[in-house]
């Protein structure tokens, strides 16, 4: 059964460009489940990162609460949010951004370990496993410029699942790829946000990610337009 | 993790972590270079004094370094060797000269007269000969590094000295006085070449026994001697080396050289640290995201900053080292004191984390959510 994995609630952020400040999110309310693909969809400047980034305790909101485990974390300590980061959340970029001076390995052990803790046997056995399940387990010694971008994207995948998150959240990750590492990437993306334990919420502006969403956010201005479900009726505990 | 992510990512950019050791490496070798002749220079000062022997020496009033002596009434040293507590009382002439070399130019040299038998004060380092030799009334020690001014000549070749026939008995090995070169011979014939009367001397070296308390021995000759200035062997050792630091800006030249080469290695440092941070600026904002602290950041640059550091200091005293073995029988003064490598070593690291300050503040403000741009 599905679960609410974050929630916000009266969420507004501004923006100061220099000259005045730009409403660039209006005020939403959302509620992001765990097994389920849901995608924000909309023209650039909508404010699709922002709400992705506002999700992922990136940006402090403006205004408003972000509810996670039905606590308000919106206003926590930059050091608080970023170990809930760290522990609640994958992140996987546009362009997969891998750090080119580490290995495929330890590029996936970093959120293990970037706050100072030894990286674990458990996380290491973690880390083959995930390589393993992505096809990737035989380059687990090369460097990111050795591995193609949709090679390169798995990784990145690989890298955001190692503290087992509640959502995994993607920024356009197939817009650098060719359609057939495109369609390896959202079919893994899809089979990751099955897990009743999982969510994956990812931006887009690409149609071919469409038909794989469970639910599709439209955003314009600021302003969240559309938010509907596709498919069968799925359950959602509150 | 950190420290994997720093030492990775500096071995990753070869040439700005290239660029960053050579600051390290010009700090290192620079100052260090400078710190080497600066303290052979400091040696040449009060070398006579420091390889005297003696426990303390009279020396006239007023006396405010050992190459400007005056003169003492030699009876002063057989007053000395009356009291109980003195092992010897040895007077010492320092005179100027002038060697007459073989091509018939001269050399201006400062002469060092020592009293037979003992010769106190003598030369400590020979390469041909021994101090023995200055027994001998015509024998007169010169320098291997001043042979060549010299006109090269050899062992047992017969020079001029003042218009005074001397014969070289010994070639003493890397022996040199802050005014240049330095002769030994023995007090008669020192006094030959100056015309100095023979009931006068520079300088008297005293030697304590072994059971006397020295500050005590020191006292007493003082109330024994109004007229002189007793003074203890280190003390005149660097009050010499003061007087040469304060009068001749000397310490303020090498102290401007040792600040440029600071100013140039941290500069370095701090520029290519920051370049580092600006080509590498996405991927701190991916580790932000992923969940590292601002202190997380700033432990990468610390460790990215002690690597180049520790790297550096390697290759400078590699340098160093090679730099002090080539002029070591060379006539460039050169001196390292154990206790200088290691405080220079610390002094730099410390430079090099204040250079990297720079780099640390930029990286620490970038935020996470300039990975998503």
């Amino acid at each position: 059964m599905a679960k609410v994995a974050v929630r916000l609630n009266e969420i507004t952020r501004e923006f100061f460009d220099g000259k005045q400040i730009r409403m660039v999110l209006k005020k939403t309310n959302l509620d992001i489940y765990t097994r389920e693909f849901t995608v924000i969809a909309g023209p650039s400047g909508s404010g699709k990162t922002t709400l992705l980034t506002i999700i992922g305790l990136i940006l402090t909101p403006t205004s408003g609460r972000i509810m996670i485990d039905d606590k308000d974390v919106a206003h926590r300590s930059e050091d608080e949010l970023a170990a809930m980061r760290m522990k609640k959340f994958g992140f996987v970029f546009q362009n997969a951004d891998l750090i080119t001076a580490l290995s495929v390995a330890q590029n996936v052990l970093v959120p293990t370990a970037i706050q100072g803790a030894p990286v674990s046997a458990e996380s290491k056995r973690a880390m083959e496993e995930i390589l393993a399940q992505f096809g990737l387990a035989s380059y687990a010694y090369a460097m990111p410029q050795q591995l193609s971008a949709g090679q390169r994207q798995r990784v990145a995948i690989a890298r955001a699942m190692i503290n087992a998150p509640i959502l995994l959240l993607c920024d356009e990750p197939t817009s650098a790829l060719d359609i057939e590492s495109s369609t390896t990437v959202l079919d893994t993306l899809k089979r990751l946000s099955q897990d009743e334990n999982r969510g994956v919420v990812m931006v887009t502006h690409d149609p071919r990610v469409f038909p794989y969403a469970d639910r599709m956010i439209k955003l314009e201005d600021g302003e969240v337009i559309d938010d509907s479900k596709s498919g069968g009726e799925e359950k959602h505990e509150e | 993790m950190r420290r994997l992510v720093a030492i990775k990512i500096l071995l990753h950019d070869g040439a700005t972590t290239a660029g960053a050791v050579l600051g390290v490496v010009a700090i290192i070798f620079l100052v260090g270079q400078q710190l080497t002749v600066f303290f052979g220079l400091l040696n040449f000062m009060s070398a006579i004094v420091d390889h005297s022997g003696a426990d303390a020496w009279i020396v006239s009033k007023k006396t405010d370094n050992i190459n400007a002596a005056g003169s003492l009434p030699i009876r002063y040293a057989d007053r000395i060797m009356g009291l109980h507590e003195v092992e010897w009382a040895e007077p010492v002439l320092s005179v100027g000269g002038l060697v007459k070399r073989k091509d018939g130019r001269f050399q201006p040299v400062q002469v060092i007269g020592l009293a037979r038998p003992r010769l106190a004060g003598g030369p400590w380092r020979f390469s041909e000969g021994s101090i023995g030799a200055l027994l001998d009334y015509e024998g007169l020690t010169v320098d291997q590094l001043d042979l060549r001014v010299f006109g090269n000549p050899e062992k047992d070749d017969i020079l001029e000295v003042s218009e005074r026939r001397v014969r070289i008995a010994g070639i003493t090995k890397n022996i040199r006085g802050f005014g240049g070169t330095l002769v030994f011979t023995n007090l008669n014939k020192a006094r030959e070449i100056s015309r100095v009367p023979a009931d006068r001397c520079s300088n008297i070296l005293i030697r304590f026994k072994p059971e006397t308390e020295i500050h005590q021995g020191v006292l007493k000759l003082k109330k024994m001697l109004p007229q002189a200035e007793v003074i203890l062997t280190e003390s005149l050792s660097a009050q010499t080396r003061l007087y040469y630091l304060k009068n001749t800006g000397i310490g303020s030249s090498f102290g401007f050289s040792t600040i440029i080469g600071i100013l140039v290695g941290i500069v370095i440092i701090m520029l290519t640290m920051y370049t580092n941070i600006l080509n590498r600026q996405k991927d701190f904002a991916v580790l932000r995201a992923l969940g590292a602290r601002k202190r997380d950041i700033a432990i990468v640059v610390f460790y990215q900053a002690l690597f180049i550091a520790l790297i550096g200091i390697f290759i400078g005293f590699l340098l160093l080292a090679l730099f002090l073995s080539g002029t070591r029988d060379s006539r460039l003064p050169s001196y390292m004191f154990s206790w200088v490598p290691p405080a220079h070593g610390f002094f730099t690291i410390v430079l090099c984390l204040l250079g990297s300050l720079l780099a640390m503040r930029k990286a620490t403000r970038i935020q996470p959510a300039s990975a998503f741009r």
